[in-house]
C-alpha cells in the first residue's frame, strides 16, 4: 500500500468519524453531550481539511497515485 | 327488601366509599404508615366490614363513624403540612445516633435503642463497621439512614469523569409489537425513524416485543423470537474505536514521513484527537 492510498483511507475513516458525530449531535436527547458531538465534528472537519491537503500535495508530488 | 339484596346494597356502596376515601387520603400514607395511621386503617376497614354484614347497625351511625375515623388523619396532615411545630408533634423527629463518626450514646438510650440494634440496622444498610460511618440519623418512620465516610463512599462517575455528561431517561417505544406515538415524539424522533432503525439491525417491527431508546438515540429491541440474536447498536464502540485508529495513523505517518510540513500536521492533528478522545469516552462509555 502506497503512502497516498494510506493516507486517503484514513480520510475515509475521518469522514466516517464526522458523520457519526453528527449523527449523535442530532439524536442526542442532553444538550451538553449535544455540544460536545457539535464541537468534536467541528474538530475533525478541520483535520480533514488537513488530511485533504496533504493528499493533494502527495498526488502533486507522485501523480502516479493520482485518483486512486 | 330481601336481606342478601341489602346486604350487597350495602357492600357495593361502602365499597365505592372506602375507594373515594382511600384516594382522598393519597399516595403519602402508603409508603409513610404511620402507627397511628396503621390503626386507623384496621378501624376503617372493621368499621367498613361491620356495616355490611351486620344489618342491625344504623347505616347514618356507621356512616358517620368512618368519615370521623378516615377524614381525621386528613385533617391532620393539612395541619401539619403548614405547621412546622405541630408536624414536629405528630410525626416525631429523627433522632441522631451517629455524628462525626461518634456514637451518640445518650440519643440511644433516649429512643430506647441497643448497640446490638443500632448494629443490625446498620448491617442491613451493608455496613459492618461501625467506624466506617460518619453520621447515622434514626427517621420518625424507624428507618435507620447512614452518611458513610467520604473514603468510605462508593466511587460515582463523577469522581472518574470531572463533568459527567447527563443521562435522560430512555423512552419505551415498542411494548408488545405496538408502537407507542407519545414516547417516540418525547424522545424527538418519528415512525419512519424507527422503521428505518429497525431495518438496519434486520428485524421486523411485527417480532418486536419491547424497543426502547436511550438519550443517545440508540435502539435496543427485545425480540418474542428468542432464537433470533438481536444485533445491539456498537455506533459508540465503532466511533471510539476508529478514532483511536486514526489517531495511531497519523503519529505513524509522523514518524514515516520525510517533509517536516507533514510532520508537524500530523503531530498537530495526532493531538487534537487525542484531546477530543478524552472529552467524548465519557459519552461513548456505555
Amino acid at each position: 500500500m502506497t503512502v497516498a492510498s494510506q493516507v486517503k483511507q484514513s480520510l475515509a475513516s475521518l469522514k466516517s468519524i464526522h458523520a457519526t458525530f453528527q449523527q449523535f449531535a442530532l439524536s442526542s436527547a442532553d444538550e451538553q453531550a449535544q455540544r460536545t458531538f457539535h464541537e468534536a465534528m467541528m474538530l475533525t472537519e478541520e483535520i480533514i481539511v488537513d488530511v485533504k491537503q496533504r493528499i493533494s500535495q502527495l498526488e502533486r508530488e507522485e501523480p502516479q497515485y493520482h485518483g486512486k | 327488601m330481601p336481606i342478601w339484596l341489602e346486604a350487597a346494597i350495602r357492600s357495593v356502596s361502602i365499597l365505592i366509599g372506602l375507594f373515594v376515601i382511600t384516594r382522598i387520603l393519597g399516595k403519602k400514607q402508603l409508603s409513610k404508615l404511620s402507627f397511628f395511621e396503621y390503626i386507623v386503617g384496621i378501624t376503617v376497614g372493621d368499621i367498613a366490614g361491620t356495616m355490611s354484614t351486620d344489618l342491625d347497625i344504623n347505616l347514618q351511625e356507621g356512616i358517620t363513624s368512618i368519615l370521623i375515623w378516615s377524614l381525621f388523619p386528613v385533617l391532620i396532615s393539612h395541619i401539619s403540612l403548614r405547621n412546622k411545630k405541630f408536624r414536629d408533634f405528630v410525626e416525631g423527629n429523627s433522632t441522631v445516633f451517629i455524628k462525626n463518626g461518634k456514637v451518640l450514646e445518650e440519643n440511644l438510650k433516649q429512643e430506647k435503642y441497643t448497640i446490638d440494634e443500632l448494629m443490625e440496622q446498620l448491617r442491613k444498610k451493608d455496613v459492618f463497621r461501625v467506624a466506617d460511618v460518619e453520621f447515622a440519623v434514626l427517621e420518625p418512620n424507624g428507618d435507620l439512614n447512614v452518611l458513610l465516610k467520604r473514603e468510605k463512599q462508593p466511587l460515582a462517575v463523577g469522581d472518574v469523569f470531572p463533568n459527567p455528561p447527563s443521562e435522560k431517561e430512555p423512552q419505551t417505544v415498542v411494548m408488545d409489537g405496538k408502537i407507542l406515538d407519545e414516547p417516540l415524539a418525547t424522545a424527538g424522533l418519528s415512525r419512519g425513524w424507527l422503521k428505518a432503525e429497525l431495518d438496519k439491525q434486520g428485524v421486523a417491527i411485527e417480532n418486536v416485543f419491547l424497543a426502547q431508546v436511550d438519550s443517545y438515540g440508540q435502539l435496543t429491541v427485545d425480540l418474542y423470537d428468542d432464537k433470533i440474536q438481536a444485533q445491539q447498536p456498537q455506533d459508540k464502540e465503532f466511533l471510539l474505536a476508529a478514532i483511536k485508529k486514526v489517531q495511531a495513523d497519523f503519529e505513524l505517518f509522523a514518524l514515516e514521513t520525510q517533509s517536516e510540513e507533514a510532520k508537524q500536521m500530523y503531530e498537530k492533528n495526532a493531538k487534537k484527537l487525542n484531546d477530543l478522545l478524552g472529552r467524548v469516552a465519557p459519552l461513548l462509555k456505555n
